[in-house]
């Protein structure tokens, strides 16, 4: 079986290529993907974690990671509702022409 | 455990639950015609009769069973902060009767009550996740509820800024979630206290710091409060008064309970002189950084609501100081300072509204135009007079026990009085604040106002709620132990716990400096699980 640190070690770059993308990206659809990737990061975290626990039978890892699927969803959803709605009013998705709050 | 059992305990959040969908259903199925105010007002009337409903249910719940540990808490203390919230989410739907911002009132209504069952479930929640459920539940009703105004640019502006942050926020804790549960092997809080300890793995700091980060922006700590002013001036009044109020009050309780309860053996020390690693010396940095980043940068706003904001991060370093003196007084003074500082808050973000909506101006209020209000109406500056002296904290109201007793917690904790520097701080930034909190009352009471000056339109309802915030922030300052009584516990939490409760210094130092404060401050031992407890349960599943 592969190691455990193998599957930790992939979901920290993960959780780092999509840190890095939700920060320096100026599309907001591209923020967004940049935070799924990271909450896909966390869920590859827990998915190995309960794997290779002693307890595997209690599921609990594995409950973890379906509602944050599911949470997940919810949090795209909203997120591309308030995307459209800044678009209705910027014509444009760039988070540099969402500039009118500032101080 | 049975179901049946599960629902008796969730009772009040089943009943917010169905009122939202009442409320929706009967203004989509059966108002759809009704002129916009009846709309409101009864969806408003709606909730409050659901709001009342669970308020009771609250009152006669009994404590949650030994099988509950590792689900739900419901103790005293929960009951009153979930009325507390309530009653917050009551007056929030009262402040937007009558706004333009929307035409929408039922899913307005619906979005307000979700959020709030998001809190009540946060307070009550006892692991990983139900905790990071019931935060998102608090918090995607929220984005949505900042965007409501559709025809404001700025509206969906703060509400994109809300979200990003809010969800990167989100995903940096659920990932620090994933390595707790990877290095504890569980969820619950007394699974996680009971395995983890500094110095063991350097990986727990890093999940400490991931948990921080979606902690600190939950309670727009600096330097991750970077979305609170814009969603402050940019969401609609009455939402921004309740993200500023019930919001604050469910993420601080679990902010404290997780680090306390949860994290124990990880807090590490944040004195002047020999500060050892862990979350502590954290949570003193960010309140370091909020202290004087909040209470500075209010100083240069126009704006009464980002003033607001600012001085709300200000707050939240001051609350942090509660959380990282990590003894039980600090969690009675932290529950006293964020229930009087969200009723302040909400209170004036009322007056904000009402303001907002006599001037109609397109970028929102002004400090400016806040000029002369006590020639316009004397009740409302009175009672603003009363909300913006109290979040200065001067002494006969509320706000000035609040920081006084978190101030005598976190000097009292700790070896050697080592946190006092930050106590010196506290007080510092709090001189400073005055000078922009009296530049409000300074354009009430002492500027003239433009022109002729006319009477506020003031609706029966909105005054009445905010008279009864300012009395509320008047007594709570006058007779400040009805509040902290309220967070002693009970006797079976007491029993539960495992802990005997014992007189504390800081109660004895506390009566002698002020002859009124006798009530057991210290004694709030049911609220910070100790790992005794963790023995108890475990005797009691036996």
């Amino acid at each position: 079986m592969t190691p455990l640190h193998y599957y930790l070690i992939f979901a920290a770059l993960l959780f780092s290529v999509g840190l890095a993308g939700a920060l320096m990206r100026r599309n907001a659809i591209l923020v967004l993907i940049g935070i799924e990737l990271m909450l896909n990061a966390a869920n590859l975290n827990f998915i190995a974690f309960w794997r290779y626990s002693p307890t595997a039978n209690e599921l609990v890892g594995l409950m973890f990671v379906l509602f944050s699927i599911g949470i997940a969803a919810a949090e795209a959803a909203v997120g591309l509702a308030i995307i459209i709605s800044i678009y209705r009013h910027h014509r444009s998705t760039q988070l540099q022409h969402v500039d009118r709050l500032k101080g | 455990m049975n179901y049946m059992e599960l629902l008796g305990a969730l009772a009040p959040e089943a009943i917010v639950v169905l009122t939202a969908l009442v409320a929706l259903a009967v203004d989509l199925l059966v108002l759809r015609q009704a002129p916009q105010n009846a709309r409101q007002v009864v969806a408003v009337s709606i909730t409050a009769v659901g709001i009342l409903a669970a308020i009771i249910a609250l009152s006669v719940a009994a404590p949650s069973p030994p099988w509950m540990d590792g689900l739900l808490i419901n103790h005293s203390t929960t009951a009153f902060l979930k009325q507390t919230l309530l009653v917050l989410a009551l007056v929030a739907g009262i402040l937007s009767i009558q706004s333009r911002f929307t035409q929408h009132t039922g899913e307005y209504v619906t979005l307000l009550l979700l959020s709030t069952v998001g809190m009540m479930l946060l307070v009550s929640s006892d692991n990983l996740l139900l905790m990071f459920v019931a935060l998102e539940l608090t918090s995607l009703p929220l984005y949505v509820l900042t965007a409501f105004n559709k025809e404001s640019p700025s509206s969906s502006e703060a509400s994109l800024k809300y979200f990003l942050i809010g969800s990167l926020s989100a995903a940096c804790l659920l990932f620090g979630i994933s390595l707790l549960y990877g290095l504890s092997g569980g969820i619950t809080w007394t699974q996680l206290a009971t395995t983890l300890r500094a110095g063991s793995e350097p990986i727990v700091y890093l999940a400490l710091i991931l948990t921080l980060i979606g902690f600190a922006f939950k309670v727009a700590a600096a330097p991750f409060h970077l979305w609170a002013p814009d969603v402050y001036q940019g969401a609609p009044t009455p939402v921004a008064a309740f993200i500023a109020s019930g919001s604050k009050i469910a993420s601080f309780y679990m902010f404290a309970r997780i680090f306390m309860a949860a994290l124990p053996g990880t807090a590490g020390s944040a004195a002047w002189s020999g500060a050892t690693p862990g979350w502590v010396p954290l949570v003193a940095a960010l309140a370091v950084v909020s202290m004087i980043l909040g209470n500075v940068a209010a100083i240069a706003q126009r704006s009464v609501k980002r003033l607001l904001a600012y001085s709300a991060i200000g707050h939240a370093g001051y609350a942090l100081l509660a959380i990282l003196s990590n003894t039980e007084q600090g969690m009675g003074s932290l529950l006293y300072y964020v229930v009087t500082y969200a009723v302040t808050a909400m209170g004036a973000f009322a007056v904000v509204n009402v303001i907002e909506r006599d001037v109609q101006a397109p970028n929102g209020e002004s400090l400016t135009d806040f000029a002369g209000l006590s020639r316009r109406s004397p009740l409302l500056s009175l009672c603003l007079l009363v909300f913006v002296l109290s979040l200065a904290g001067i002494p006969p109201l509320a706000g000035f026990f609040g920081k006084f007793y978190i101030f005598i917690a976190t000097a009292q904790s700790g070896t050697s009085q080592g946190l006092i520097w930050l106590v010196m701080l506290a007080i510092g930034t709090s001189a400073i604040s005055l000078y922009y909190y009296l530049q409000i009352l300074k354009q009430v009471y002492v500027v003239e106002s433009v022109g002729q000056p006319t009477p506020v339109q003031l609706r029966p309802a909105e005054s009445a709620c905010i008279v009864a915030m300012a009395c509320t922030v008047l007594i709570l300052g006058c007779a400040p132990n009805w509040l902290i009584n309220r967070f002693s516990p009970n006797s079976t939490e007491v029993r539960r716990a495992g802990v005997i409760t014992k007189p504390s210094t800081t109660l004895e130092l506390a009566a002698e400096i002020h002859p009124r404060i006798t009530a057991p401050l210290g004694t709030a031992t049911g609220l910070v699980q100790k790992r005794p407890q963790f023995e108890t349960t475990t005797a009691n599943a036996q």
